[in-house]
């Protein structure tokens, strides 16, 4: 990790095209001039008319944005999918069994291998989630593992989102897009299916609907509205799935039950996929100002008559301090030595990591603790002076507010820039369901950063997504 | 000890609430310190409300209402015999691990001055615990007593004065119950919020009352009562636990209201 020149996903050092690349490197040199240039029009265009659009918080120019989409797709072999993919699932797997644990007896912390203090004074801890069996035992159904790769072998394992990961849409619409653009490209290679995810999903989500439902039972999709980020998703999710979407106030409880408004009358809810933070899904239980949630909800699922997917206080999982224990999670709820490894991390409450770290910040990625999407963190080796001075003294005010680690140099996929082919990190956010059994869509997003060097990929901060191909044996 | 109760709660709703929700704690359980004879709840839509335990091992209630009219009025009736145990609960089973209760909650901070000293001390938990509780009570207020005979003695006029403020107004026992646990979790001692009602002597007056409980490895949960400053006896009867007031409320609403109630305790 560090100075290195980054991996080449496409090309080894010598020059010569890795294997997983070569039908895209014979593809390429076919096009004529102005090919990309011309798709990428085209691409515009299609994902302008599929509405696919996302919201920067904090930015002027209007709310909502087409996401950059780069016609070049980003290709994973067979064997390399089979190993991360056995990773994720044990990754899941590891974090489930830590919930429920957590929520319950709470052993790790007995066996003292994760600090007590850490998890039970934690805001992600909910304590009213102590003692709920929630069906199949499962806590976080849907999750985005992010993936970084620094070599041909290595990967690391970024963050778990474990809350309500998001981006799924922009994967299947990648895919999409790029069947449209490129079909003699796409039937030249053997891809794994992506579009197989809204009916994974459908299925994950009735598999963990209440013991009590008899028959089909009835998926709502309940989104915070349309001023969010990832409103389009909700009802793109909603309408792939055959499930209605709500909001709120189109849901109410009844004799401890759930119900929607429909136009003809009430009908009784089973499992609601939830896109609202837990805070403001219920004010009964959670913020009493919440117009966002609906009044009674969380009761209602402690009583057993609604899953809630994913379940309240997940979040205590993914939790960027509770990270760096991920590996021991795993080791004391499976006996297993993880498969995917973590990023170093490095604990600024400590004085002599701290003292290293203000030391060589200049280095290293430092990341709010309860951040996320690219927001209140700072790429040491790309910020300014003055930033490296401010964050030094932000860690200095708040040592247990940050978690700092080092500059990892992500690998590289050929990106086209304007009219030409060059070279861009990328990073992976692969989509897992968990609920009768664990559903590991192949390949997931891949984000790009569109600017040259540049190692931040968020969509908030000026990248750009690409199609994701897992090739098949 | 045979205790009745009779508990009156009305919660005032702004007009034209459409749908209320509410979610209650106000059914007792049966445990090493009391066993419940009788107890009703009642209250429009209780008959199919959603009944379930909370994370706290409590009995509680999902109630709603469609266009309440005027103010909601709920009746809580009941007998319990309790026995007394020196305040000792001990380890009751279907209860959430001990450790939860060190988790600090923003209603629930205490000063160091008050646990300083048993950072280090050699004292036994149990000794801390009665400890903390006397110093709960020298930082709010101790309950009024009748002034000993020396000190009567002494200045009369001094003495005067202090028995014209000899009953000062205590803040409500919440407060102390926050103070001890907040004390109690700064030192790893698991300790919680207990909501119940408390049967009057010739000394206290009963009624809705808040007391603490903390953890000891060895006995289990023990009572705590900083505001009369002595564990609590025969004459309580646990309601409601939880890391807080807020947590162990009896009855909180959607909309929100002003909450009103009165508790009539009676020992037979």
């Amino acid at each position: 990790m560090g100075e290195k020149t980054p991996f080449d996903e496409m090309y080894n050092p010598d020059g010569s095209v890795r294997e997983p690349y070569r039908a895209l490197s014979e593809w390429l040199a076919e096009q004529p001039d102005k090919a990309l240039a011309l798709m990428q029009t085209d691409a515009e265009a299609i994902f302008r008319r599929l509405g696919i659009t996302f919201a920067v918080y904090g930015s002027d120019e209007g709310t909502e944005k087409v996401i950059p989409f780069d016609v070049i797709p980003r290709i994973i072999a067979a064997n390399e999918w089979r190993r991360l993919s056995k990773g994720i699932e044990q990754r899941v797997k590891a974090l489930n069994a830590f919930l429920y644990d957590i929520y319950h007896r709470q052993e790790i912390l007995k066996a003292g291998r994760v600090p007590e203090k850490l998890i039970l004074n934690n805001e992600a801890f909910c304590p009213q989630m102590m003692g709920l069996e929630p069906a199949k035992g499962v806590y976080a159904h849907i999750i985005g593992v992010d993936i970084v790769r620094v070599g041909p072998d290595e990967f690391y394992v970024l963050e778990d989102n474990l809350r309500t990961p998001s981006g799924v849409s922009y994967m299947l619409e990648d895919r999409e897009a790029m069947m449209l653009l490129a079909p003699d490209l796409f039937h030249r290679s053997k891809v794994a299916p992506v579009e197989t995810y809204p009916e994974n999903l459908r299925r994950t989500l009735e598999s963990v609907a209440p013991d009590s439902v008899r028959g089909t039972p009835n998926i709502a999709v309940l989104t915070p509205g349309i001023y969010n980020s990832a409103y389009f998703e909700h009802s793109f999710l909603a309408d792939q799935m055959g499930a209605q979407l709500c909001e709120g106030p189109d849901l109410f409880v009844d004799g401890g039950k759930v119900y929607m408004r429909t136009t003809t009358g009430p009908e009784q809810v089973d499992v609601i996929y939830r896109r609202i933070d837990d805070d403001y899904l219920d004010p009964l239980t959670f913020r009493p100002d919440s117009m966002l949630g609906v009044p009674g909800l969380f009761d209602a699922y402690r009583a057993g008559n609604v899953t809630l997917v994913n379940a309240p206080g997940t979040g205590i999982a993914d939790d960027k301090a509770v990270y760096t224990y991920v590996p021991d999670i795993i080791e004391f709820y499976l006996g297993e030595k993880a498969l995917l490894q973590n990023v170093p991390t490095y604990n600024c409450t400590d004085d002599d990591q701290r003292a290293w770290v203000l030391e060589n910040i200049h280095d290293l990625v430092v990341k709010e603790v309860h951040g996320s999407g690219g927001y209140g963190m700072m790429v040491g080796p790309t910020a300014t002076k003055a930033m490296h001075a401010e964050f030094r003294k932000k860690i200095e005010a708040r040592p247990d507010n940050y978690i700092v680690q080092p500059t990892l140099n992500l690998s590289t996929c050929p990106t086209h820039i304007s009219g030409d082919v060059a070279p861009r990190h990328v990073d992976l956010r692969p989509y897992v369901l968990v609920g009768d059994e664990v559903r590991i869509t192949p390949g997931g997003l891949t984000r790009v950063a569109l600017k040259k060097g540049s190692l931040v990929v968020n969509s908030s901060q000026g990248g750009g997504t690409k199609d994701t191909w897992v090739l098949e044996d | 000890m045979r205790i009745e109760i009779d508990h009156s709660l009305t919660c005032s709703l702004p007009p034209g609430t459409a749908q209320l929700v509410m979610h209650l704690l106000l059914t007792p359980g049966s445990g090493p310190t009391q066993s419940v004879d009788s107890w009703s709840v009642e209250v429009a839509g209780i008959g199919n409300a959603g009944r379930f335990r909370d994370g706290f091992g409590n009995a509680a209630h999902l109630v709603n209402q469609s266009r309440p009219e005027g103010d909601l009025a709920i009746g809580v009736r009941g007998v319990v015999t309790t026995q007394d145990t020196n305040g000792v609960l001990g380890k009751p089973a279907g209860e959430p691990v001990a450790a939860l209760y060190r988790r600090v909650t923003p209603l629930t901070k205490a000063p160091v001055t008050l646990y300083g000293k048993y950072r280090t001390t050699k004292e036994s938990r149990l000794d801390v615990l009665h400890g903390l509780m006397a110093r709960v009570g020298e930082t709010l207020g101790l309950p009024a007593e009748p002034a000993p005979e020396a000190q009567m003695q002494a200045t009369g006029e001094q003495v005067q004065s202090q028995k014209a403020e000899a009953a000062p107004e205590l803040p409500p026992a919440a407060d102390f119950v926050h103070l001890y646990i907040g004390a109690a979790r700064a030192l790893d001692i698991p300790a919680r919020f207990v909501c119940g009602y408390l049967a009057p002597d010739d000394e206290i007056e009963g009624g809705l009352h808040a007391w603490a409980e903390a953890y000891d490895d060895g006995l289990g949960w023990i009572g705590f009562d900083p505001r009369y400053q002595l564990c609590p006896t025969e004459r309580y009867v646990r309601l409601a636990v939880g890391l807080d007031a807020e947590s162990a409320l009896p009855l909180r609403t959607v909309p929100v209201g002003e909450v009103t109630q009165k508790a009539r305790v009676t020992a037979a």
